[in-house]
């Protein structure tokens, strides 16, 4: 049943994908075709400067060059209608074919997009992944503390902070921490993941971690409260139960009802919870990582604004979108593998 | 006939005018009910009385601002040329042992006149007490002329120590702005003025491009007057002696702007701009753009849900896959594409947001509605042949408006905070002033890296307050609603 259910998800979302990339790929079409056209011009450029053109006439070079141009355009698919135009540049992204850069290079000098972005994936998804699991932790800790007691201090205080921070930009806090810790106290350095020139051995990592230190600050800061809010809701639900009466009756110790009876029923709705402020948090990195110019998925984003890069912009904005949705499909996956009653599709 | 008809005519009047007196007594009497509520939800009181706050520094804007056109003119180089670049605010002089030099403008004194048939002579001295620490950046004379014009103007120090500033000619045909930077003109002199004080040792320790005209001419006439300056305090007279010839030349309207280091509520950016009237510029937009894209969200959404519970079957099923296709796209990135390719307006992006922003109350309200359909209510409107649009808009979605009011409060801070990035990055509309223009101008200075705090902190500051007063708001009327919430 679960299997089943498993890939009846993955596909719907295939499917999704699909056509998101097909409505993006209509969008924005023109300006990716106005970029095609010029790097075809700029690549016969290239040809004829370095073909040895002793003995042709001008016009004959000028049409060797229409030839080349004709030949180009054939390959690219632009003498094709418009519709075909848009289903074949959605073929070419989802197959990961997402062309060439105009002015973005990546560390090695390549310029194929799909290369640029696939070097930017794992920074950002350590540096999520690093604040999400501290996020989930403190949160859970502060979650299960604000529910032992409803309306006391604690809970209040951090609902309040939750409130608080509720509508403040994580970039500005950023931008408030690097200010403060960076350029007053000189705590931390002011971005990027590793110092110049990189240490080595196991020194090599502490510096990523010691570059991590700021961004990952600032998102726990935003974050935990709203988290241990939601968490608190659930468990305080979830203590309500009867079975919790019942366990505390026959003096199971009140931690291991805490944790052990109502964090295990209270899980799915934890973990939907922290996978989706993860994906939302992920979904607003691109200022984020600017602001810390951490060289992830986010900081690519603006290095292509910069230079005015249509071709990474859009191949970044693909694979964003593709990870998202499988951060979906994963949060759909485990909701049903923890929670045994969803049954998607069983009725049938 | 007729008159028969005419009187059933007015007995549905009757009855419909009853009918709407009870319904208005029934929303007094919910509306004070909720207020009650409300009332004891402190953090609600909170938010509101920010709300009044905000709403009232956007409705007092042209009282509250130095700057009446800065919403107009935020680029315009030309309407903050008077301002000083880079000025801190001016409370910041209480808090720091040395006293900057606030910014002022010493107005034009008497002239004296001398009339000849060539020319004219207008003599007059403008008078400034300087007493801080920290001298001002520059002293410009201001002043509209035209014709053959002869400005000369020097300095008496509060120790008698003369200076002359400058001598300059001017001629046009038509009425210009004569804009002289005294301390600039007489840079050479005026360091040739600390340089007979300064020790031979001194003097020659210190680059010249380093020396700064006004640090020296306010400076007390000692040894140490270019490397280590004490303040001189006091009067400081600048005589000024015009002379214009011919029948039409004229000078007037004469004043000097003492450019400080300190300036306004909120000090200046470098552009010379005045960030308090920016911050209360942006904060009409801030709430325009927040309340217009929660409220067209929001009621999409609710109609959405409703019509998805209400048909069911394989519309509902429809309409879930295409809610599925909208929120599996996340929003940010593809705002900041589409904006950096069709660079649209300021509505253009409103609606964008929408775009993304309706499926936030979809799945809550689907679900309520489904269960209110199951009321009797409803069954009895289906028995009175009632139409689907009149079940759905005068039966279900009433019961969803307080569910809509919490939900509205809560997506205002999202929207605002999205508009500010798209600004940040600089892909905004740039016809009006939002804090994200304010913050994305910070940003291309670099004015965390020269620590211009009031540059920075300010316009993220109100959004965060924006956002909180509406989360104060949101979480208070959730509270309300959502009894389980409740503290036991």
């Amino acid at each position: 049943m679960y299997g089943q259910y498993a890939i009846k998800r993955i596909i719907y979302a295939i499917i999704n994908y699909a056509i998101i990339i097909f409505i993006l790929s209509a969008l924005f079409n023109a300006s990716m075709e106005a970029t095609l056209v010029s790097q075809i011009e700029e690549m016969i450029q290239g040809e004829f400067m370095a073909r040895d053109l002793t003995g042709y006439t001008v016009t004959e070079i000028n049409e060797l060059k229409a030839q080349r141009r004709d030949e180009l355009y054939r390959r690219y698919h632009l003498y094709d209608p418009m519709i075909v135009r848009v289903f074949w540049r959605t073929f070419d992204t989802l197959t990961f074919n997402l062309g060439k850069s105009t002015n973005v290079t990546s560390s090695a000098g390549e310029r194929d997009v799909s290369i640029i972005v696939g070097e930017a994936i794992p920074k950002t998804a350590l540096l999520f992944t690093v604040s999400a699991f501290f996020n989930i932790l403190i949160g859970i800790f502060l979650g299960i503390k604000k529910a032992q007691k409803p309306g006391g201090l604690l809970d209040q205080s951090t609902s309040i902070l939750t409130m608080v921070v509720y509508g403040m930009p994580s970039w500005w806090l950023g931008m408030m921490l690097i200010m403060f810790f960076v350029y007053k106290l000189n705590l931390f350095p002011s971005g990027g993941i590793l110092s110049t020139p990189p240490p080595t051995g196991i020194m090599y990592y502490l510096d990523i971690l010691y570059h991590m230190a700021l961004p990952v600050i600032t998102m726990i800061l935003l974050r935990a409260w709203g988290g241990a809010y939601l968490i608190r809701n659930i468990v305080l639900g979830t203590l309500q139960e009867d079975y919790i009466m019942s366990a505390r009756a026959r003096g199971i110790p009140e931690n291991r009802v805490l944790y052990g009876h109502t964090l295990r029923s209270a899980a799915p709705p934890i973990v939907t919870m922290s996978v989706m402020s993860l994906l939302t948090s992920f979904g607003g990195a691109i200022i984020f990582e600017g602001i810390f110019s951490w060289p992830g998925m986010g900081n690519l984003y603006w290095i292509a604004l910069q230079q005015n890069d249509i071709p990474v912009l859009l191949g970044n904005l693909s694979v964003t979108i593709l990870l998202y949705m499988g951060g979906l499909v994963l949060l759909d996956l485990i909701y049903g593998f923890l929670d045994p009653r969803i049954k998607v599709g069983g009725k049938r | 006939m007729k008159k028969n008809g005419s009187s059933f005519d007015k007995k549905t009047d009757k009855k419909a005018s009853s009918r709407k007196d009870s319904r208005l007594k029934e929303f007094k009497r919910s509306a004070k009910e909720f207020w009650q509520e409300f009332k004891q939800v402190r953090y609600g009181i909170v938010g509101l009385i920010l709300l009044i706050f905000f709403v009232l520094m956007v409705l007092l804007e042209p009282f509250i601002i130095p700057f009446p056109e800065a919403g107009d003119r935020w680029s315009d180089i030309s309407y903050w040329i008077d301002n000083p670049r880079s000025a801190s605010p001016a409370w910041t002089n209480w808090f720091s042992s040395k006293k900057s030099t606030v910014h002022e403008f010493l107005s034009e004194p008497e002239f004296q006149v001398t009339e000849t048939p060539q020319f004219q002579v207008q003599e007059g001295t403008f008078i400034y007490d300087y007493k801080y620490d920290i001298p001002p950046g520059e002293l410009t004379l201001k002043a509209r002329g035209k014709g053959n014009i002869v400005v000369e103007a020097e300095l008496i120090r509060p120790d008698g120590e003369v200076i002359n500033l400058v001598r300059k000619n001017y001629n046009s045909r038509n009425e210009t702005e004569i804009r002289i930077a005294l301390g600039k003109e007489a840079e050479t002199r005026i360091i040739n003025f600390g340089r007979t004080y300064e020790s031979a040792e001194n003097s020659r320790s210190v680059q010249r491009h380093l020396l700064k005209p006004m640090e020296i001419l306010f400076s007390k006439a000692e040894e140490g007057i270019l490397v280590n300056a004490e303040p001189l305090k006091g009067e400081y007279q600048i005589k000024l002696r015009v002379v214009t010839m011919g029948q039409d030349s004229y000078f007037k309207d004469s004043e000097i702007v003492v450019s400080g280091k300190v300036f306004g509520l909120l000090g200046t950016d470098d552009a010379k701009r005045d960030i308090w009237s920016g911050i209360v510029v942006g904060t009409k937009w801030a709430i325009f753009i927040g309340l217009l894209t929660a409220l067209v969200s929001v009621a999409v959404g609710i109609i959405y849900g409703v019509t998805m519970a209400y048909f069911g079957g394989w519309l509902d099923n429809l309409m879930m896959r295409i809610y599925e296709i909208f929120v599996s796209i996340p929003m940010l990135p593809v705002l900041v594409v589409f904006s950096a390719v069709f660079s649209p307006s300021l509505w253009i992006l409103i609606l964008f947001m929408c775009v993304f922003y309706w499926t936030g109350p979809v799945l809550t309200v689907r679900s309520m509605a489904l269960q209110i359909k199951e009321e009797t209510y409803i069954e009895a409107a289906h028995a009175l042949n009632a139409s689907t649009g009149r079940i759905i808009f005068k039966h279900m979605i009433p019961q969803l408006i307080p569910y809509a009011f919490a939900n509205m409060a809560l997506s205002v801070p999202g929207a605002i905070v999205a508009e500010a990035s798209i600004s940040l990055l600089g892909l905004g509309d740039a016809s009006v002033v939002t804090w994200g223009q304010i913050l994305h101008a910070a940003m291309k200075s670099s004015a965390v890296l020269k620590g211009l705090w009031w540059w920075v902190v300010p316009p993220g500051l109100t959004i965060a307050l924006l956002g909180m007063t509406f989360a104060f708001l949101g979480f208070s009327m959730d509270k309300i609603l959502n009894p389980k919430l409740k503290t036991r």
